[in-house]
């Protein structure tokens, strides 16, 4: 019970120091908005790779254009949403180099969300106001016959997707306690993960398809959830039940990577480095 | 008596890779990397009681740094005990946590793009301290370490010295029972460094806090600290009373005599125990060992060549017994 108080305790904590710093950034007015329209332009390479695929096809893997773009939006908004929450906890590796780890030690709050919180950005807005405009088009346009379970599961598939993405991301940083070199290979799940995200599954390579199901299940994240919406039968055969395990993979994939984190951690209590 | 720093045989090894010189060096350091042990505590043991400010010295790498790490619990012994205000540091990390107050000197504990002030609030909310408490050891703070000025500047415009007062003012808002400080005086002037040690001092006379601290500038030591532990190479190579561990080691006394007229010296001062350091004009100074002979022997032994109008008698400088300790 005393542990249930303590994470709430720290969890609003997280929270005012992530706005005061948001706030703080605000004050630089330009800057702060540079940031979110550069990101805004960065990321919307994707966006015209899918928008000239259309121009030469008139479907892909018999999705169309309205489809696909309700699957970009909800791999871009989860995705976006995960890399804003991580962004402090992908710089542990850099504050351990430069020592400023420790702090995170002496204090009686959560270290992981201490860490969520050592580097707070919006940055990434840029992205995720791209990810919902995408998600907005997408609803709109793709034929979706709406019910109460569909409404109802749609923050669910963000919720889940969210809390996946920040797990995915927490790998990097798990990884970066035990060698400098093989984060770049976690990178290739990461951005090479979500970028699968954003296309229908089935028209992918069976070997990339297993990976991303059942090793790093962005598959149930973001195409089993967009098939219910869309009310698709499934090619690959899976039972109907599939579109419904994103909340359960995600807990899941998190409780994993909390195992990995916290061996990470008693790693650095051993080594100090 | 508390005890409330208690360390028992504490050791830490660190495996450092060491890396092959050259081409083929680099290739075998892909299959089978070359490794070795450093002992940077070795079976460090001491007791520190409420309300002692000790000051824990020694070389660089001596092991300082990682004593206090194991003692904050951000680092778990490789063997040995501890308990800090009752609890395991590396097991209780989070409920230690709240009775300790620490400051890096070299890292600020602050959030940098943030105003001192709004740090500070935060830290309220870490700490969850009642409104009361804060109010009270915030103004204290604010006021024996003068932030007053710098409260609402972003921690990144501080200067050395403001920012360190406020990582001071930030350690103790939720009243720690200990404090940790690793060189909390590194790079700061003279005035910056006085305001530190006359806030340390406070703090430990009013609030009774105990102080383990770290320092290079031994004029910490001598303004804060009865009690000093030194530590060289992982060991304890001293713990005691600054003033017996200066009649212990720092055996050899100064005597400045000023003669009437500029006196001619001549061998029997060596052939009678005294040291002859320097002469310019009429001021001699001769170096005695304290257990062969007195002041007063001294200075009848000089009378004889010529007149003497005034002396006066050093004591060695902490920085000669340190430096006597780490040579042993
Ligand atoms: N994380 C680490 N990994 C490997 N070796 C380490 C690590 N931390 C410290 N050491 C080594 O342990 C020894 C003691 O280091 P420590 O930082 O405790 O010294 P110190 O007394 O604080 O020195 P200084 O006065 O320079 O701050 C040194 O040889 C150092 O190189
Ligand atoms: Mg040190």
């Amino acid at each position: 019970m005393d542990k249930v108080a303590d994470f709430r305790n720290d969890l609003a904590v997280a929270l005012r120091i992530a706005l005061l710093r948001i706030r703080g950034q605000m004050q630089y007015r330009a800057s702060f908005w540079m940031q979110i329209v550069g990101n805004f332009f960065v990321n919307i390479a994707e966006v015209l790779v899918t928008w000239s695929l259309f121009q030469h096809f008139d479907n892909l893997g018999g999705w169309s254009l309205e489809e696909v773009i309700l699957l970009h939006g909800l791999a871009m908004v989860t995705f976006s949403l995960g890399d804003t929450l991580s962004n402090g906890v992908q710089s542990v590796p850099q504050m351990i180099r430069e020592g400023t780890f420790d702090r995170n030690l002496v204090r009686p709050m959560s270290v992981y969300l201490q860490s969520v919180v050592s580097e707070v950005s919006a940055r990434h807005f840029g992205h995720l106001t791209q990810g919902v405009l995408l998600l907005g088009i997408g609803l709109a346009t793709a034929p979706i016959e709406w019910s109460v379970g569909r409404i109802a599961y749609l923050p669910v598939i963000i919720l889940s997707g969210t809390a996946f993405f920040t797990a995915l991301f927490t790998v990097e940083a798990i990884f970066a306690f035990w060698t400098v070199n093989g984060v770049e290979a976690v990178n290739a799940f990461t951005y090479g993960g979500s970028d699968l995200g954003q296309y229908p599954l089935h028209i992918f390579r069976r070997g990339l398809r297993l990976i991303f199901l059942w090793l790093v299940p962005i598959g149930f994240m973001t195409y089993y959830p967009a098939l219910y919406l869309l009310d698709r039968a499934d090619p690959l055969g899976l039972p109907r039940a599939a579109s419904f395990v994103a909340p359960l993979a995600a807990l899941l994939f998190c409780l994993v990577i909390r195992f990995g984190w916290r061996a990470a951690l008693r790693r650095y209590t051993s080594t100090g480095s | 008596m508390t005890t409330q720093i208690q360390a028992r045989d504490l050791s830490k090894r660190f495996e450092r890779h060491t890396r092959r010189a050259g081409m083929v060096g680099a290739m075998r350091g892909l299959f089978d990397r070359a490794s070795e042990t450093v002992t940077a505590v070795d079976a460090v043991s001491f007791d520190v009681a409420r309300g002692e400010i000790v000051g824990y010295i020694g070389p660089n790498g001596a092991g300082k740094s990682t004593t206090i790490k194991m003692l904050t619990g951000v680092l778990t012994p490789s063997s040995g005990e501890a308990t800090v205000a009752g609890f395991t540091p590396w097991s209780e990390r989070r409920k230690l946590a709240q009775q300790i107050g620490v400051v890096f000197g070299q890292r600020t504990q602050l959030w940098w793009d943030l105003p001192l002030i709004e740090s500070l609030e935060l830290l309220q909310h870490v700490y969850r301290v009642p409104e009361q408490r804060f109010r009270e050891n915030f103004t204290m703070a604010a006021e024996l370490l003068e932030l007053g000025s710098f409260l609402n500047t972003p921690v990144r415009q501080l200067s050395l010295g403001q920012r360190m007062r406020g990582d001071l003012a930030a350690a103790l808002l939720h009243d720690p029972q200990v404090l940790y400080l690793d060189e909390p005086t590194i790079g700061l002037d003279l005035v910056a460094k006085t305001n530190i040690r006359e806030f340390l001092a406070h703090l430990n006379r009013e609030a009774g806090v105990t102080i383990l601290l770290t320092t290079h500038d031994l004029a910490d030591i001598e303004r804060l600290c009865k009690r000093i532990i030194v530590i060289d190479h992982g060991h304890i190579v001293h713990d005691g009373d600054l003033a017996r561990l200066r009649d212990k080691i720092a055996t050899e006394r100064t005597m400045t005599v000023d003669f009437d007229d500029p006196p001619t010296l001549d061998d029997q001062l060596e052939t009678r125990g005294m040291r002859l350091l320097d002469q310019t004009g009429q001021r001699v100074r001769v170096a005695f060992e304290r257990s062969r002979l007195t002041a007063p022997d001294v200075l009848t032994a000089l009378t004889e060549y010529g007149s003497i109008r005034d002396m006066s008698i050093e004591e060695p400088s902490i920085e000669s017994i340190i430096q006597h300790i780490y040579k042993a």
